[in-house]
């Protein structure tokens, strides 16, 4: 038997039928950065539609010299600039045989993402490390390739609900102290506090953002190297 | 005059065809079930509620009483299966009192689908009917567009799929009423695990002959929240006042209390 | 900077390279007529591709003054002595044009850009957050500071009487 599904009736104008080249696969990416820390988390769903397609599929990345990047939203276009930047980090060694700076990666990638410019990779992309000093540096890009260093940024599906969180408890925004009579400034976090920040964003994004879930994988950037972290998330 | 209006249609028709977009309704992600068992019927749900890609509620209830013996599981459109269900309950209790007789599932599959096929599936309720009556357990199932379906197990919603595969793997003929409510269960679980419209908790209904149906809100809670790491209590004052401003409602006339003349 | 921000940023640091090569090639830093027409041939090139652009190249040369271009993606590149880009363009340029005279002297005019864009940031929702303030000398710019318009709306409130449709009192 056939059930008939509702014709298109709102519109009376022609519809055009295109390949469309992108899709979005979910998830959410945060970076934060501390006095001689950076990291970026990601939560590890990878989502089409209503359907789960993987529960553990990583998408924040270290790409050597003490480096860690993450493209989030369009999965394969991600997956491609994360291999470009692989790619361009190898290459620099073969060139100038030293480590890649981080402000030298910031502009690299800029040049990767505007590259594209008119047929865009479909992502939000956060890069962290250390700087001249060792002081911890996020760097963040639309898709092609505005930037800017910032202490913290968030990217991804539920950017928009985390990212006030953020402005709040990294930068205090809208807190003012009643002893002080001053509005607090901004300070550099500790790092089990930025942990604890980083879990409860992604556990309060987690209860209601259905693209965001199952687990958070958590990728810190000191000077003695890279530490990876996986904290479980619901998986409803 | 009673019913929907239909006032507006035109001009949002027109307003659609020059690119005004139009507000969307929550919300069509859903997991529904039902089964049914020796002597009896069950319907589940699970209770997520979205918006778009947010989760509007965690915990709504889609299980719905149309009479005390017959109940509905909603997917869909929200509003719509509430106000569906609500206006065939008011519609199966009329019947019921003048008619003199116990309402029954057929009545209530016949009158709803003869509503919905009259609106041409632009009332997006998608309704799984179950109950017990004089004639014994039923179950239906109803698309929006009016067509109907009879079965011993069904389900309907974004997590369908989802539910379908534990159903069609597990169910067999004369299941015990633990069985098919550990089943119906299993199967609303296995829509919030997979199905990312579908989420938080399980809620059942089972109806058996000659007994009042039982609810059970939240008969599953697979999904409750850990402890946060943090507080996030602010000190009072943390938000800065730029003015104040005290009123005095109410005028205080202070009286002096005086006694009373109370004759000898 | 006004538009599409990989844009104008990508093309601006690239624009600083080119003027750095003529610094290189000519001994000589580059004029700013150059300099902005390196952009606005650059903007024609890609007219109709989508580019999206609105800027100012300002500068101070022995040959040319002080000189501000406007350059745009459309290809446009206008001389001039004051302008206004961008989607607070309006608001600003009302401030502007009602204080602005050749006569400023800098801190006067410092004080000028700061509170037209003030004023943008008060009525155009994409614009806001604070204010940069630069100064374009015979020998380079000179920066003069960051203001963030939350505490500078109120200072400007309290010292000139304006804004007065911002009550701080609740009436009674």
């Amino acid at each position: 038997m056939e059930i008939l599904e509702a014709q298109s009736t709102a519109s009376s104008q022609p519809i055009e039928h295109r390949f469309n080249p992108y899709s979005d696969n979910g998830g959410t990416i945060l970076g934060i950065a501390g006095e001689d820390y950076a990291l970026i988390a990601g939560d590890t769903r990878h989502t089409t539609g209503y359907s789960i397609n993987s529960r553990y599929e990583p998408k924040v990345f270290d790409v050597g010299d003490n480096l860690v990047v993450s493209a989030n939203g369009f999965a394969a276009d991600g997956n491609a600039l994360v291999d470009a930047i692989k790619n361009r980090v190898e290459w620099y060694h073969h060139a100038h045989n030293k480590p890649l700076k981080v402000q030298s990666l910031a502009r690299q990638i800029q040049h990767l993402l505007y590259r594209k410019r008119f047929f865009p990779y479909y992502v939000h992309t956060i890069l962290a490390g250390l700087d001249d000093e060792g002081k911890g540096a996020i760097y963040s890009y639309d898709p092609v390739g505005s930037y800017e260093r910032e202490q913290c940024r968030a990217g991804g599906a539920a950017a928009s609900l985390i990212m006030p969180f953020l402005d709040n408890q990294v930068y205090f925004k809208n807190q003012f102290d009643p002893a002080t009579q001053q509005y607090r400034v901004r300070s550099y976090l500790p790092i089990d506090d930025a942990i604890k920040i980083v879990r409860d964003a992604f556990s309060s994004a987690t209860e209601r953002h259905i693209h965001v879930g199952d687990g958070l994988e958590v990728l810190i950037v000191t000077k003695a190297g890279i530490e990876k972290r996986y904290f479980p998330l619901k998986r409803d | 005059m009673p019913g929907l209006g239909f006032d507006n249609y035109k001009r949002n028709q027109y307003l659609a065809d020059h690119g005004v977009p139009m507000p969307t309704a929550t919300s069509t992600g859903t997991t529904i079930v039902g089964c049914r068992f020796n002597g009896g019927v069950v319907i589940a749900a699970d209770t997520r509620a979205t918006a778009g890609d947010i989760v509007a509620d965690k915990n709504c209830e889609k299980l719905h009483r149309i009479s005390p013996n017959i109940w509905c599981a909603g997917a869909g459109t929200a509003a719509d299966t509430e106000m569906v269900t609500q206006l065939e309950s008011s519609n199966v209790e009329l019947h019921a009192l003048s008619t003199g007789r116990q309402p029954r599932v057929v009545a209530v599959l016949t009158h709803l689908k003869q509503h919905l096929f009259k609106y041409q599936g632009h009332i997006g309720a998608y309704l799984i009917v179950a109950g017990v009556d004089p004639t014994g357990p039923k179950l239906f199932s109803i698309h929006a567009h009016g067509s109907t379906d009879v079965g011993f197990y069904l389900s309907l919603g974004s997590g369908s799929m989802a539910a379908m595969a534990v159903l069609e793997s597990r169910w067999k003929k004369d299941l015990t009423k633990e069985e098919a409510m550990q089943l119906c269960a299993d199967a609303i679980e296995s829509g919030i695990w997979n199905d990312l419209g579908s989420g938080s908790n399980v809620d059942m209904c089972v109806m058996e002959q000659d007994k009042p149906a039982k609810m059970y809100r939240n008969y599953r809670k697979p999904n409750e929240r850990a402890q946060k790491e943090k507080s996030y209590r602010f000190p009072r004052g943390t938000t800065a006042v730029l003015a104040q401003s005290v009123r005095s409602l109410v005028d205080v006339i202070e009286t002096t209390p005086q006694s009373m003349e109370v004759d000898a | 900077m006004a538009g599409g921000a990989a844009d104008c940023q990508f093309w601006e640091t690239w624009l600083n390279t080119q003027c750095r090569l003529h610094e290189l090639r000519n001994k000589e830093r580059i004029s700013v007529a150059a300099a902005s027409k390196i952009l606005a041939n650059l903007t024609y090139s890609y007219k109709g591709a989508g580019l999206s652009m609105g800027t100012m190249i300002c500068g101070y040369t022995k040959r040319e003054g002080p000189a501000i271009f406007y350059v745009d993606s459309d290809g446009e590149r206008l001389q001039g002595d004051l302008f206004c880009v961008g989607s607070g363009q309006t608001f600003a340029y009302g401030v502007l044009d009602k204080n602005y005279k050749w006569e400023l002297t800098v801190e006067e005019a410092l004080d000028l850009g700061k509170r037209s864009i003030l004023a943008a940031t008060h009525r155009d929702a994409y614009s806001g957050g604070s204010v940069n303030l630069y100064h374009v000398t015979e020998q380079g710019w000179v920066y003069h500071g960051n203001y963030d318009v939350g505490t500078e709306l109120w200072d400007a409130k309290d010292r000139e009487q304006s804004f007065n449709h911002i009550v701080t009192s609740i009436p009674s």
